[in-house]
């Protein structure tokens, strides 16, 4: 009886030392923006919130545009057994053309397959000049994607018109369970990608979770241990 | 006698145009407050981020506020004395409790307007950001979520009794607040003498986040007089175009 035991002690630091493996950290937030208006100043600072969550805020600032964003992001350790990021970002072309835009956050770090992603897109657009904006896009205005590669795409060749200072909601988009095969072995991102008119502002509120699937083995053992339990009561 | 009025109507459209064109050297004290269970935080917007001119009337406000009671915002905001204020503002309630807030923005106007017309519009999102599977906004005892302020007073409200809710872990829903004053005729308004604003009055559930996109504008109505004068240059140039032919 005391061996059973013992083996289950044991398996279970297995298993919590397995899910610790996987690291993302706070040190991994990596923010980048390009854009036809230039090259621009990056800012990010990042603040602890929870001994596993760091919250983001900053901004780009280039000639007559900028992006803010206020982004939390939360690592990966053995009792969240998920990652995350979640956040708003306003991007702003104060410039007198069309200017597209490239925001990208990415968590570095890895986690073994396989795992299981969620998320979650929702936006408005301003158009804040006196002539007829647009907000458009060429292939996914944004994208969540592992080492990469896509996981899922939303607002595919957005086209959207806004009369002047006018609102124009761009609607939510909501995916989950979505399987992944590969493991992550450098980084887990949300991109946006849009082309603003004018004195066009579009702002975002988005999410990209992942979590592992426990494995053949960590379900046996789970499965395992209402039997030695049943065992000890008799 | 012709020459003489031409000359009067001439330095009458100069006199316009130096009065259009003069710049504002400094930036208007667009201000911010929040308040949530009777606390209240804010200030000048510029003093918590960064603000830009424009162009000759136009400021571009952005910037972030996080106070001691968990709750964090930012602003990104286009904002014209003349007057208008049109942008987006986000915020989190990064407590474990549902929390009541009023946020105001308010802007001073020059000139002062005696008699306007007005619009306004909104929309915005609601994320689940901590993934607890559920979150909501809605307003707090029945109100408007978004209401237009002149000079402190009510001006037109929207989204009234809203109850937008998520029920998906990290989900996010949008919703349309709707508008006034963007069809015809136009929404006739108040005298407005000193600012403008947009109050935001919701209830948001724990560990979630909400972000609105809105404007409002106002427009001064052209007095009797400033409306002869224009029927009168008009006229005037139509005269000078007869004899050139």
């Amino acid at each position: 009886m005391n061996i059973q035991n013992t083996c289950v002690i044991v398996a279970s630091l297995c298993l919590i030392s397995s899910t610790a493996s996987a690291g993302f950290t706070s040190s991994g937030a990596q923010f980048s923006v390009t854009s036809s208006v230039g090259s621009g100043t990056l800012v990010n600072a990042q603040t602890q919130i929870t001994p596993a969550a760091w919250s983001n805020t900053g901004g780009w600032t280039g000639t007559n545009a900028s992006v803010t964003w206020q982004n939390n992001i939360q690592g990966w350790d053995s009792t969240t057994s998920a990652g995350f990021t979640n956040g708003n970002i306003v991007i702003r072309n104060n410039t007198s053309t069309a200017q597209d835009f490239a925001v990208t956050v990415a968590m570095l770090g890895n986690a073994s397959a396989p795992l299981v992603a969620a998320g979650s897109i929702g936006g408005q657009y301003v158009n804040g000049s006196a002539s007829l904006g647009s907000l458009t896009s060429t292939g996914p205005l944004w994208s969540a994607g592992i080492d990469g590669v896509s996981v899922n795409d939303q607002l595919n060749n957005a086209l959207f018109f806004a009369q002047p200072y006018q609102v124009v909601s761009l609607g939510s988009f909501n995916f989950s369970n979505v399987g992944t095969s590969g493991s992550i072995t450098n980084n887990a991102s949300i991109r946006f990608s849009l082309r603003l008119s004018a004195g066009g502002e579009a702002s975002f509120t988005s999410v990209f979770s992942f979590q592992t699937v426990p494995g053949p083995a960590s379900i046996a053992l789970i499965g395992f241990l209402p039997i030695v339990r049943s065992r000890r009561r008799r | 006698m012709k020459t003489t009025f031409n000359i009067s109507c001439a330095l009458l459209s100069l006199g316009a145009v130096v009065f259009d064109s003069r710049a504002d050297v400094t930036h208007p004290t667009f201000e911010f407050r929040v308040f949530e269970s009777g606390l209240a935080s804010g200030g000048e917007a510029c003093n918590f981020g960064s603000v830009t001119q424009i162009s000759a009337t136009e400021w571009f406000f952005q910037g972030l506020h996080a106070n001691t009671t968990g709750t964090s915002m930012s602003w990104a905001y286009l904002v014209d004395p003349d007057p208008f204020i049109t942008g987006t503002f986000s915020l989190t309630n990064e407590t474990l409790l549902a929390k009541a807030y009023v946020v105001d923005f308010s802007l001073p106007i020059s000139p002062a307007i005696a008699q306007s017309t007005v619009s306004g519009q909104m929309s915005g999102t609601l994320t689940d950001s901590n993934g607890s599977g559920s979150a909501s906004m809605t307003s707090t005892n029945g109100g408007a979520v978004y209401t237009a302020l002149a000079d402190g007073m009510f001006v037109q409200s929207l989204m009234s009794n809203a109850n937008q809710t998520v029920s998906s872990p990290f989900g996010t829903t949008s919703f349309s607040g709707g508008s006034f004053g963007q069809g015809l005729p136009p929404l006739a308004g108040p005298a407005i003498n000193s600012t403008i604003g947009i109050r935001y009055s919701f209830t948001l559930s724990a560990g979630d986040s909400v972000s609105f996109s809105s404007i409002f504008v106002a427009n001064p109505v052209p007095t009797p007089t400033a409306l002869v004068m224009g029927l009168f240059s008009g006229l005037a140039a139509r005269r000078g175009r007869r004899r050139s032919c």
